[in-house]
């Protein structure tokens, strides 16, 4: 067998636009994980009870179940109650799953945040808003950000799952590819590489910003 | 004038019973220190006067604020909160804002008040207890010494009737002590309502209107500090009083 370089220069453009698509699905998930995941972290911490459990309830649903289950009965399955698009149901699924894990890791952001630090800003006056807003959050966000950026790495991987709502990006089109040329090697090295190529850019990154909030906390 | 009103509070963690049928009056202007063994129940009677720990039982009344069982209890507590404040043996600043931002913080966001007066009573509040040099460092380049005197600023730039001391030495070196001892000998000459949970005999003898000696989260005595030290009634409050002072 050959190695036939030239297909992947033929489809490197078609292959672009999957990036771009993987780009954007992870971008637009990843946001909504991180605004879903605060709320969520917030109602696992809270008093309320039922708050609580339902917190306790999402997160242990969503971990123990497999994501492509998840994409299939959102698409598919609460797909027939609401009509929704494969893009719209493949970024709410991504979204849910990544906003369980990174729900986890603002609540332990959180936890990890001495109570002296809550007795203070209460005994000065300061209502339970102002606490998270000004005291408990900045500092919550500077332990978490780089394990929060950690598992967008993860969904940028896990977004070649929402290939089997027939969402166009990259996995899904490199499939298409391969139906045509019947060049599978070539086409899934390279597509292996187009993502460790986006993974690592991310993680050289994130261990950038992780010595920048270091000089930070420690000045 | 009455300004802290304690009657009958009991407050358990679980089965253990931490205060015991707590009576107490402060006045206005009065230094009071309280001492006792650790585990007596000092620092858990100073959260409940600002509402940190909630209580079984009793009542507390603070500047005519009832704090303890009110339908009212969130509203009051924050009004409360701002006729009282606290000072954690753990200094307890926050690391994330500057010496200033942690004193401006309260008062700009709670009391609402213009940045810019603030600011500027900050500064002198800073300066008072020396250290007008360090606005713009982060508490983690403070000494534990330094520290404190900034979680005292903090507390008097909200201008509180009533400061809580709950063992602000007892975290420091040795040869820090004094300077936070003689911040708070100052605001004891201007006036300011104290209740001190303190170690620092020479503190209290000093400085103190009345002290009070508890056990088992029961006051066993009180007395003004020349005939609390001279002339204590009871055999715990002697032995309490002859380990302390001989170690």
């Amino acid at each position: 067998m050959e190695f036939n370089f030239r297909e992947i220069i033929r489809y490197f453009p078609t292959l672009l636009l999957g990036i771009k698509m993987t780009l954007f699905i992870s971008l637009v998930s990843g946001v909504f994980a991180t605004i879903i995941g605060i709320f969520i972290a917030l109602m696992r911490i809270s008093k309320n009870k039922f708050l609580h459990y339902l917190a306790i309830l999402y997160i242990e649903f969503i971990r123990g179940t497999p994501l492509m289950v998840q994409l299939l009965f959102m698409y598919f399955g609460i797909g027939l109650l609401i009509n929704m698009s494969a893009m719209f149901a493949g970024i709410l699924g991504l979204s849910i799953f990544s906003a369980a894990y990174i729900a986890e890791i603002i609540r332990a952001g959180i936890e990890a945040i001495p109570k002296g630090q809550i007795d203070a800003a209460n005994s000065l006056a300061m209502n339970y808003f102002q606490i998270m807003r000004y005291i408990i959050m900045p500092q919550a966000i500077r332990i978490t950000l780089p394990p929060v950026c950690s598992q967008f790495i993860t969904l940028i991987k896990d977004s070649s799952l929402v290939s089997i709502l027939a969402i166009s990006e990259l996995t899904y089109i490199s499939r298409k590819i391969v139906t045509r040329n019947m060049c599978p090697f070539e086409i899934y090295a390279a597509v292996g590489f187009i993502y460790l190529f986006l993974t690592t850019t991310l993680s050289y990154f994130i261990r950038r910003l992780e010595r920048r909030l270091k000089r930070v906390v420690s000045s | 004038m009455l300004v802290v009103k304690v009657r009958n509070l009991n407050k358990s963690f679980g089965d253990l019973k931490v205060l015991d049928g707590f009576n107490l009056d402060v006045s206005k202007g009065e230094v009071l220190v309280i001492i006792g063994p650790s585990g007596s129940g000092k620092s858990t009677f100073l959260r409940c006067l600002n509402g940190l720990e909630i209580t079984n039982s009793g009542s507390i009344e603070i500047m005519g604020i009832q704090v303890t069982g009110s339908r009212n209890r969130k509203h009051n507590l924050l009004k409360l909160r701002q006729h009282i404040g606290m000072v954690f043996q753990q200094f307890n600043l926050y690391p994330h804002l500057t010496v200033l931002q942690n004193v401006t913080l309260s008062p700009h966001i709670v009391m609402k008040r213009p940045i810019e007066k603030i600011q500027k009573e900050a500064l002198s509040i800073l300066s008072r207890v020396g250290l007008g040099d360090k606005i713009d460092v982060y508490p983690d380049t403070l000494s534990g010494g330094e520290a404190q005197r900034v979680a005292i600023a903090r507390v008097m730039a909200m201008k509180p009737e009533i400061i809580m001391f709950d063992e602000p030495t007892s975290a420091l070196d040795p040869e820090m002590i004094s300077e936070v001892l003689n911040v708070m000998k100052k605001l004891a000459e201007e006036g300011t309502t104290m209740i001190c949970v303190t170690h620092e005999m020479n503190f209290a003898k000093e400085v103190a209107d009345r002290i009070i000696f508890i056990d088992d989260g029961k006051i066993v005595e009180e007395n003004v500090p020349k005939l609390f030290f001279s002339s204590s009634k009871k055999e715990r409050t002697k032995l309490f009083l002859s380990k302390i002072l001989n170690s």
